[in-house]
């Protein structure tokens, strides 16, 4: 249906798409054989900008002698590190990531980088964003690829009924290299949802074939998208909720509250990039007299705040099992700190992982300090980066692993982060459409829902946009074939709402309208 | 189409989405007509721009004479003032404050604030009142090049931008040698910190990375093409004992300056890589940093590596083969030829075939302080009518309003590769615009063109009538709008366009009515009513023409 769709909109106003990998040689069953568009799961970024010292932020305990040997000045007391796991500890100013930790939400990927790791913080950004190979440039975001397979076209023709809301949102005045798509980026920047004011609307007139045309129609469609997707980010702001207080006296805590307030409002958004700068610690990175406070403390305390906060509100709403939240930067640091109280770009870091699906704990080993490391060394990798990419891509996104293989490399291997939440291996999906109506929509009453199914357990059910379910029409065992249901709203606020649809073979999702009377 | 490059597309590899016709022009000099067009095109890029008056000075004065003047040299512009702060007792409000170092105890920081205002607030003075020259221009583009920020004591960053400001025409080798020792250099890259017994290497990495040669694909383990880890860690030795002194002194003895100290340089060899041609460079003192500058500048490199630079800055983001083979080589060449002189170059470049083609007019997005300055500009916006503490709180309120907004703070920026639009791909200039961006510069345009600025109860707002008063044929409505579009945009628009803006000028009226009206107006000077009629329709119109995406673009 969709892809059908896709091919005549592609074929009449995009032609030059016709030499993309889209209708070229790529057979679209594989591209396109189990991709869940219908999959409400929600990934957030945090971007640790300038090169989070890994060392300073999990540390190894099994490795603490070298550590005191190669970075003294730097090193925290052992006495003050929060253990967690067997042989690890958390730094003594994220006591809200250990509870985290200690209730299983949380999990660390020791060592990840990727092969010849490039010390440029804008290459090494810029590989972190496209997920390329160190030696090749490429120039869209890992993924933006991924949203390109969601919203072929993209931006012509969006938002329209199926897609209103932005596929991604970048909390700040920057949109975020990740969700660079082929065409443009996919991520809206925003920093108040509940102050986008609309913006003149240009004359639409044609533009001419020339790069001074091609900059014009991008400036009117960016005009003209920020006005359509204003209105539904206003709409989730105003229909969401916080449910627990946030840390509002720095950056990363407005923003993740955000990013909690618009899930929270029923936005469909899939990815939410938000960043804390500062990471980039030469100098300074400690204070001279208590390595536990300073700059590299402050940052991380800032983010054990926010995140803790973001996930007890998703808990607290019933949305955790639908968000997940992953840091990033472009490196780690080097082991052995330098003279300014600081250290230099180094090589691989751990990546923390938070939300209710992860597998929790540790995965991989620790990494081992030499006993006289040089200068200019760093942890190497254990983990390629885009093994981790992947793994969220099929096991939360539930992208077929072969077209894993596309968006990021062939040698992709999958990591185990993903546990539990209904967690399908994408491989063994079947790649059998669910096929629902549902009538009218928007409604007031009454809803009429027409699916078919095999002879199987079925759940139908209404959620509202905070995730509480109104109502369940079925949940039992159908013989196959049509089958017809009546949804009652009587009493229910005008507003969204989603019907879900179990199967065995998955799960599809149709948002509702209910309208006052 | 085979697997490959199947996939090398699908990876966003190839940007062959849109392929608009390919600009195939180099750098021989133009030689068409240099019209209305051409002169605005070339004082829009080169200046933060144009009024009517001077476009029509340049199509008077021609090409040459017009390329001129806009690469003269001018003596510096008179230093930031004190203007409001009553309690500083080394400054009395109405004189310079930039020799002198700061009072102690608590006053100190507030006394840095308002010194750090006095300088935001001048900077954009002198974008705003620079008549026919490309300096203000030029300082802007060596600021995102040799960046710094941040820094937190306004005498280092005065210092650091009238370094750039002098040197802003001349030869890119030299002001490589005075920037890596400026005092606001040492601090932002950690020069200062950068001794024998502990190298820092940060400045050594962009100074190869981002200032001179620039990086090359890694084609081995640590070697960029261009230069290798090894001539990091090595150059950062040479670079080694510069410290700078008087960080926000307050003792009189010691003002801003830098120092060498010796017994803190690395005065052991350094050996080069392969990309330097195994250069040993032995102890030179305080003269090696200058050694190791000329040494980098051997390599042509660095001209292709300034020359995309000017590209991107002055013409256009994409560099391709063409460009490359018919721009940017000719330009370095040019650079080389002449000893890395600046002036050269810019003169090469701005009377190019390649500047002046068609398609290469219009297609850059404004940066925010050229879409800031350029509204004020273009509509004969004067700071004369206020007094210092005004103009000076103005234009403050007008930098703090929008520059974080927009996306562009001067002397903050993001990195130390400067700001994305000039080198992220593949967005570039497009990495301005975004949906929270699009609200402050709409804001902004809305406010110059009605209620306007505040500051020390002055308001500035765009004089229409002074404006408008200066075009040729104010008369007519479509005369009117076409010759504001002429200045504003750099290509014509559609007749549906301007039918729209004179629904909004004169809206469900003939045209004669304007003609009425404004004639009215003129016959009687001072008739309040008649003037604010007049007036307010053309805050409408002016409202309407700097929201248009095309007023964005240059």
């Amino acid at each position: 249906m969709k892809r059908r769709k896709f091919l005549q909109t592609t074929g009449l106003s995009l032609p030059f798409m016709l030499n993309g990998f889209r209708i070229g040689a790529m057979p679209m069953s594989s591209l396109f054989s189990s991709l869940n568009v219908d999959n409400d799961r929600v990934l957030v970024l945090i971007n640790l900008i300038g090169g989070n010292d890994g060392l300073n932020t999990i540390i190894p305990l099994d490795q603490y002698d070298k550590l005191a040997n190669a970075r003294g000045n730097i090193l925290l007391p052992e006495s003050q590190l929060l253990g967690v796991g067997f042989d690890n500890a958390l730094h003594p100013s994220m006591t809200d990531l250990k509870g985290l930790f200690d209730n299983g939400k949380m999990t660390v990927v020791q060592s990840v980088g990727y092969p010849n790791q490039n010390r440029s913080h804008f290459r090494s950004s810029d590989i972190w964003s496209t997920g390329s190979p160190a030696n090749e440039v490429w120039t869209s975001g890992w993924l933006g690829r991924y949203l390109d397979q969601e919203a072929p076209g993209y931006p012509t023709g969006y938002p329209n009924s199926e897609y209103p809301d932005p596929f991604a949102i970048t909390i700040g005045s920057l949109v975020s290299e990740t969700c660079q798509g082929t065409v443009t980026n996919f991520s809206l920047a925003i920093n108040d949802p509940f102050n986008l004011n609309p913006l003149a609307d240009p004359v639409n007139e044609p533009v001419p074939d020339t790069p001074y045309g091609d900059e014009l129609s991008f400036l009117r469609t960016s005009i003209a998208q920020t006005n359509l997707y204003s209105e539904s980010i206003e709409d989730a702001a105003n229909a969401g909720a916080n449910v627990v207080s946030y840390p509002e006296d720095f950056a990363l805590g407005r923003a993740l509250k955000n990013v909690a307030l618009m899930i929270s409002g029923g936005l469909q958004t899939k990815v939410y990039v938000v960043s804390i700068g500062g990471f980039d610690t030469h100098a300074n990175q400690v204070d001279q007299d208590d390595p536990t406070v300073g700059n590299h403390a402050n940052l991380l305390s800032q983010l054990s705040q926010a995140v803790a906060a973001f996930q007890l509100d998703l808990q607290a709403q019933g949305l955790d099992e639908r968000v997940l939240t992953m840091t990033f930067s472009e490196f780690g640091r080097r082991i052995r700190s330098n003279e300014s109280f600081g250290t230099d770009h180094g090589d691989a870091a751990p990546m923390m992982l938070f939300g209710s699906c992860v597998a929790p704990g540790f995965i991989g080993n620790n990494p081992e300090i030499p006993d006289e490391p040089e200068v200019q060394e760093a942890l190497p990798m254990q983990y390629d980066f885009r093994n981790v990419y992947g793994s969220l891509l099929q096991d939360w996104f539930q992208i077929a692993e072969e077209d894993v293989r596309q968006i990021l490399y062939a040698g992709y291997q999958h990591i185990p982060i993903i546990q539990g939440c209904e967690t399908i291996n994408s491989t063994s999906e079947t790649a059998v459409p669910i096929e629902i109506t549902a009538a009218p929509n928007p409604f007031v009453n009454q809803l009429r829902v027409s699916f078919a199914c095999g002879n199987e357990r079925v759940r139908l059910s209404v959620y509202n946009s905070i995730g509480h379910e109104m109502a369940v029409a079925f949940d039992k065992n159908l013989p196959a074939g049509e089958h017809q249901a009546t949804i009652e709203a009587h009493g229910w606020p005008a507003g969204h709402y989603y019907l879900h649809l179990q199967l065995e073979k998955g799960r599809q999702k149709t948002q509702l309208l209910v309208k006052s009377r | 189409m085979d697997r490959r490059t199947t996939l090398a597309t699908l990876l966003g590899q190839k940007t062959e989405t849109a392929a608009p016709p390919v600009v195939t022009s180099g750098l021989t000099p133009y030689t068409g007509s240099f019209e209305f067009q051409q002169a605005s095109h070339l004082l829009r890029r080169t200046t933060f721009g144009p009024n009517y008056e001077m476009i029509k000075k340049a199509v008077n004065a021609g090409l040459d004479a017009t390329l001129a003047e806009l690469l003269a040299d001018n003596p510096l512009p008179e230093p930031p003032l004190n203007y409001d702060f009553e309690e500083d007792p080394l400054v009395p409000v109405g004189e310079t404050w930039v020799n002198a170092t700061y009072p102690t105890g608590s006053l100190k920081s507030m006394v840095r604030n308002y010194r750090s205002r006095s300088l935001r607030a001048w900077t954009f003075k002198q974008m705003i009142e620079e008549g026919t020259s490309i300096r203000e221009t030029m300082t802007l583009f060596w600021h995102n090049h040799y960046v710094t920020g941040d820094i937190n004591d306004p005498n280092f960053e005065y210092r650091y931008i009238t370094l750039l400001r002098e040197n802003a025409l001349g030869n890119f080798r030299e002001l490589t040698k005075k920037v890596t020792i400026d005092p606001a250099m040492l601090r932002y890259l950690n020069g200062n910190q950068n001794i024998a017994a502990a190298p820092n290497e940060n400045y050594a990495r962009e100074l190869l990375e981002l200032f001179t040669i620039g990086k090359g694909p890694l084609v081995g383990p640590g070697d960029y093409t261009n230069y290798t880890e090894q001539d990091v860690i090595q150059m950062a030795r040479v670079l080694t004992g510069w410290r700078d002194r008087g960080y926000n002194s307050s003792n009189p003895d010691q003002p801003v300056d830098v120092e060498f100290r010796y017994n803190q340089h690395d005065q052991l060899p350094k050996l080069l890589s392969p990309r330097f041609d195994n250069a040993i460079i032995n102890d030179m003192a305080d003269q090696e940093y200058a050694y190791l500058v000329d040494l980098i500048f051997t390599k042509n490199e660095c001209a292709r590596f300034i020359s995309r630079k000017l590209y991107r800055w002055f013409v256009y983001y994409v560099i391709d083969d063409n460009v490359e083979q018919n721009v940017i080589e000719p330009l370095a060449q040019i650079i080389v030829d002449n000893d890395y002189e600046i002036k050269p170059a810019l003169d090469a470049l701005l009377r190019s075939e390649h500047f002046f083609d068609m398609l290469s007019m219009g297609p850059m997005i404004k940066h925010p302080i050229d879409f800031m300055i350029s509204a004020l500009r273009n509509t004969n916006f004067s700071l004369s009518q206020f007094n210092l503490d005004q103009e000076y709180t103005i234009l403050w309120n007008i930098f703090r309003l929008n520059s974080e907004g927009m996306q562009m703070v001067y002397f903050t920026p993001p990195s130390v590769a400067g700001w994305k639009a000039w080198y992220q791909e593949p967005s570039f200039y497009r990495t301005w615009i975004n949906s929270a961006t699009l609200n402050v510069r709409q804001n902004y345009t809305a406010r110059i063109a009605n209620s306007g600025y505040t500051g020390a109860g002055g308001v500035a707002k765009l004089d229409v009538l002074t404006f408008v008063a200066s075009l040729d044929d104010p008369f007519d409505p479509n005369n009117l709008i076409s010759e504001i579009a002429s200045i504003l945009f750099p290509q014509p628009i559609s007749q549906a366009q301007k039918d729209a803006l004179k629904g909004v000028l004169i809206p469900g009226l003939p045209d004669f009515e304007w003609t009425v009206e404004y004639s009215d107006y003129v016959n009687n000077p001072g008739d309040p009513n008649l003037e604010a009629a007049v007036e307010d329709k053309l805050r409408n119109l002016l409202t309407a023409m700097l929201s248009m995406p095309e007023f964005y673009l240059s």
